[in-house]
């Protein structure tokens, strides 16, 4: 069997998965009939049953939800170790793009995660209201999210299956590295341009936060959410690596690094996740969850201040910037 | 403050043999009122009791208690009505055995998200009024009936409800018992609380204080 | 927390009714317990592994003569001295030695005592060894294994080998190796290159092959094609490939434990959800009068949540603080000699305690999530109890 397959990571991985699967399925199974059959209205047995039922789709949902909190540092750390038997591998840089499934997989789970927050988040408003008003949007809602979880599960096995320990994969310098004029920013931005954009941005989400702009808080949370991504990459990271030419998501994720990677983009996920929840719990169902919002501040400050710290301590111990 | 308006109850609706509990029930209580509800054992008795306290739901008709309709509650605001609005003296006291007087009286602040401090205090109060404070700190299963009952009573009351609900309340005790809960009781309304007993118990043909008798039989209501 | 009133209601509810979940509790530690010491040792026996590799020398060459492995000629060294960036180039004579009467055997290694040893531990052995004793007459070292076995057959100071040409040569035993290389110098005896080559009756000029290390690890591709161009006969090892045959050996005994633990994590699964669908079932009434008293059926999925967590995490530090106990401090009795195999000389190995966070939380992930999941069910059965339930 496939060397990948057998080390402990990725059997405890995919067998998580499976069961995740499994129970998600049972989910899935009941939910067609509550939406046909669901009518509050009714005094019937039936209806008390459906009720019941629900109860049963929301707790798999919110089980799972949690694990997958759990699974995805799980999974980056999963194919963080798998770079030890894939040769040309330094971290999960190269074994990511060891093939075409890596990147479209961390980035759905991604999405999932974000989007069943929201399906919690409009679970819990259905259930406070009087008269369960959003039962069935949000089963539907639910079933369109157990459509990218079956994408997703196919794609974990394709991914796994599919890593070779015979094929070189190419270490992240290649993949991230601007040697010779390759990986130019977008729109031609250089380092200052992009720090100044990181700030402004941030500024921007904190105001728009204050001031509860819905739309405003969507756009410039996503928009801060990619200007962040390469601000980390080819600015900040280098300060965690203390090495100019050290460029990548993954590396700062390992042991050498103190596991900081998990820190940041933790604190980066979560502040924007927070964000687009309140500002469309806001904007869609009228809801003002004010703690939520404080969160997201809290969240998104401290990222900020963590990049920032890194390279103010290495500015005080080194007396030179990189 | 309680209006129930042509309330039917049935049972096994789906099933060949149906059966109808309630039929056709109306009926008005005002606040401070004590109500009697007496009846032999089937006559429905129980079972308005289960609807008003929304531990049921009817299968037609309307409750409106304090102007909220109950009949139809989502079970987050249906919990949140027992909890706040509802004292609930069942007839087999129905404590949890394992634990103790005060823990088992704790028991429904517990999804309010008060702090434990604030609650033993209402706990302690609660057990004041009921005279049974000195074995908070006693198992269930080591109480006799009339401490029991007490407790029961204690935890009704932790909530500071409006109205209290009992069940056959003295089925399970002795005269001097009975006696002392229907002491209680009187106490109660002097409160201002709003009370409706269901029993078969001749001992509430004479009370203390004022109230309303009303004769159930087989599922309705034959004499007010 | 402290002053979080759930809480404290919760852990009267575990408290006061501990009976019902000691069963569960019992099967997890257990399966914990076996899993968490498995990974232990796996994980403890790489790293020696590891270590006991990096004091191994870089290369070595043989000869190969279609194929088959034959003597290497002396002169061999000379050459390979030549090139540039090699050092501790050292010859060896090395075989295994059959002690007749229990079919056990020894692995024979000689080494020329007063060269540069290309084997790191080898060579700060020799500093602490007094040599002048040690030459005055035929001496050597054993490893732990062979010590045990020798003066089990009362050899206590000294071994007579039995040569091929039918007389005996006695060897005194002049040391034992350090404890802590047992992974793989269990059956070694060293001694010195010309009693080696007696005992294996050979030739003056030739050795078994020649060990030597290459400081710069860039060289390392280089010095290989050198020396394949100097001698086109010469079988060439380098250390990697010895550390990566030994370790997906450990791989595939730590996988293979982890397939017959999905079989028993299936048992397990099976076994929780008919003992919590039993348990739950019991507690209708209970919670029905929770229900009656106003908690709602998110409140009771909050209780039977946190009670499944609790749990959870008890039984896994339980089983993980025992697995510690049992294989970092008793040495793992009995589970040792599956990993270490016993055919030959037993063997014994201290385990050198290691930790990883990626082991506790992979297995933390393999034990939660079943258990989890098959309580999942029973758990929602129980919360959407009807609160009328309490007026039956």
């Amino acid at each position: 069997m496939n060397e990948v397959l057998l080390s402990q990571e990725v059997i405890v991985y995919l067998l998580s998965e499976s069961l995740l699967f499994g129970l998600l399925f049972v989910a899935f199974i009941i939910t067609p009939l509550l939406i046909k059959r669901w009518n509050f209205d009714a005094f019937t047995q039936e209806q008390f049953r459906l009720e019941n039922r629900s109860y049963l789709v929301m707790s798999i949902v919110f089980f799972v939800m949690a694990l997958k909190i759990l699974l995805l540092p799980y999974f980056v750390y999963t194919i963080d170790q798998l770079s030890d038997i894939v040769p040309g591998a330094m971290c999960g840089a190269g074994i990511i793009k060891a093939n075409g499934y890596g990147n479209p997989l961390l980035l759905l789970k991604i999405i999932i995660l974000f989007l069943s927050g929201f399906w919690m988040t409009l679970n819990r408003l259905d259930l406070e209201a009087k008269a369960y008003p959003y039962t069935k949007r949000k089963l539907w809602f639910f079933l369109f999210i157990f459509m990218l979880l079956s994408i997703e599960f196919a794609l974990d096995i394709l991914y796994f299956t599919h890593i070779q320990t015979t094929n070189p994969v190419t270490c992240c310098s290649v993949i991230f590295g601007q040697m010779g004029g390759s990986n130019a920013l977008f729109l031609g931005l250089d380092t200052p341009m992009l720090l100044l954009l990181f700030y402004l941005l941030f500024v921007l989400l904190v105001l728009m936060l204050w001031s509860k702009n819905s739309l405003g808080i969507i756009v410039t949370s996503l928009l801060f959410l990619f200007v962040a991504y390469y601000s980390v990459v080819y600015f900040y990271g280098t300060y965690i690596y203390e090495l100019p030419t050290h460029k990548c998501p993954f590396c700062m994720l390992q042991q050498e690094y103190y596991f900081i990677g998990y820190l940041v983009w933790g604190l980066l996920l979560v502040g924007v996740f927070m964000s687009l929840d309140y500002a469309i719990s806001r904007w869609l169902w009228k809801r003002d969850a004010l703690r939520l919002r404080n969160f997201a501040l809290w969240a998104l400050s401290l990222f900020v201040l963590l990049c920032s710290l890194f390279v103010v301590v290495y500015y005080s111990k080194n007396g030179v910037l990189l | 403050m309680i209006e129930i308006e042509n309330i039917h109850k049935i049972f096994n609706e789906k099933s060949s043999e149906p059966f109808e509990a309630l039929k056709s029930i109306t009926l008005h209580i005002a606040k401070n009122e004590a109500i009697i509800l007496s009846g032999v054992s089937g006559s429905g008795k129980s079972t308005l009791l289960s609807l008003i306290a929304s531990l049921d739901k009817p299968s037609s008709g309307k409750i409106v208690v304090d102007g909220e309709l109950i009949s139809k509650l989502p079970d987050l605001h249906a919990s949140h009505y027992r909890a706040k609005s509802i004292g609930f003296i069942f007839q087999h006291f129905n404590l949890l055995e394992a634990l103790s007087v005060e823990e088992n009286i704790i028991a429904p602040l517990i999804p309010s998200r008060l702090d434990i401090i604030t609650i033993k205090k209402q706990a302690q109060e609660s057990m004041q009024r009921a005279g049974i404070a000195h074995k908070a700190s006693q198992t269930i299963r080591e109480l006799s009936g009339g401490e029991k009952q007490r407790c029961a009573i204690a935890r009704a009351l932790v909530t500071d409800p409006k109205l209290i609900i009992c069940d056959e309340p003295t089925a399970n005790l002795d005269k001097a018992n009975s006696l002392k809960f229907i002491e209680i009781l009187s106490t109660l309304k002097a409160l201002g609380k709003t009370i409706i007993v269901a029993t078969h118990d001749p001992i509430f043909d004479t009370l203390p204080f004022e109230s309303r008798l009303i004769k159930m039989e087989d599922g309705r209501i034959v004499d007010e | 927390m402290h002053n979080n009133a759930f809480f404290h209601f919760l852990s009267l509810l575990l408290f006061k009714q501990k009976n019902k979940h000691i069963g569960a509790i019992f099967i997890s530690v257990i399966i914990i317990f076996l899993l968490s010491s498995v990974l232990f040792i796996s994980s403890s026996l790489q790293k020696s592994l590891q270590a006991t590799l990096q004091n191994q020398p870089d290369f070595t060459i043989s000869r190969l003569q279609a194929g088959r492995a034959v003597d290497t000629p002396t002169e061999w060294i000379e050459k390979i001295v030549q090139i540039d960036g090699v050092s501790a180039v050292t010859p060896r004579v090395y075989g295994r030695y059959f002690f007749a009467p229990n079919e056990n055997s020894f692995l024979i290694v000689g080494v020329d005592f007063f060269d540069e040893q290309s084997n790191r531990s080898l060579q700060e052995l020799m500093e602490t060894t007094d040599l002048k004793s040690f030459f005055a007459m035929p001496s050597m070292l054993v490893g732990e294994g062979v010590q045990k076995f020798m003066s089990a057959h009362y050899y206590s100071d000294s071994f007579s080998f039995k040569l091929p040409n039918g007389s005996f040569k006695k060897v005194a035993i002049a040391q034992q190796l350090p404890s802590s290389t047992n992974l793989i110098a269990n059956d070694m005896i060293v001694m010195p290159l010309e009693l080696a080559k007696e005992i294996f009756a050979m030739e003056e000029e030739s050795i078994t092959d020649i060990a030597l290390n290459v400081p710069n690890d860039a060289e390392w591709d280089t010095i290989v094609g050198k020396l394949h161009l100097l001698f086109y006969d010469a079988q060439v090892i380098d250390k990697r490939e010895i550390s990566k045959a030994y370790k997906s050996l450990y791989n595939y005994k730590g996988g293979l434990f982890l397939i017959l633990y999905l079989i028993t994590i299936i048992t397990f699964m099976l076994i929780l959800y008919q003992r919590y669908s039993m348990v739950y079932s019991a507690e209708k009434k209970e919670i029905g009068i929770l229900r009656a008293i106003g908690w709602s059926i998110q409140d009771i999925l909050k209780l039977k949540f946190y009670e499944t967590l609790v749990i959870v995490i008890s039984s896994f530090i339980l089983g993980v603080v025992l697995a510690y106990i049992f294989v970092f401090i008793f040495d793992a009795p009995l589970l040792q000699e599956i990993f270490l195999g016993g055919e030959n000389l037993a063997n014994s190995v201290v385990f050198v305690p290691t930790i990883e966070f990626g082991i506790l939380g992979s297995l933390f992930l393999f034990f939660a999530l079943p258990f989890f999941a098959s309580v999942l069910i029973p758990v929602w059965k129980i919360a959407v109890t009807p609160p009328k339930e309490a007026m039956l």
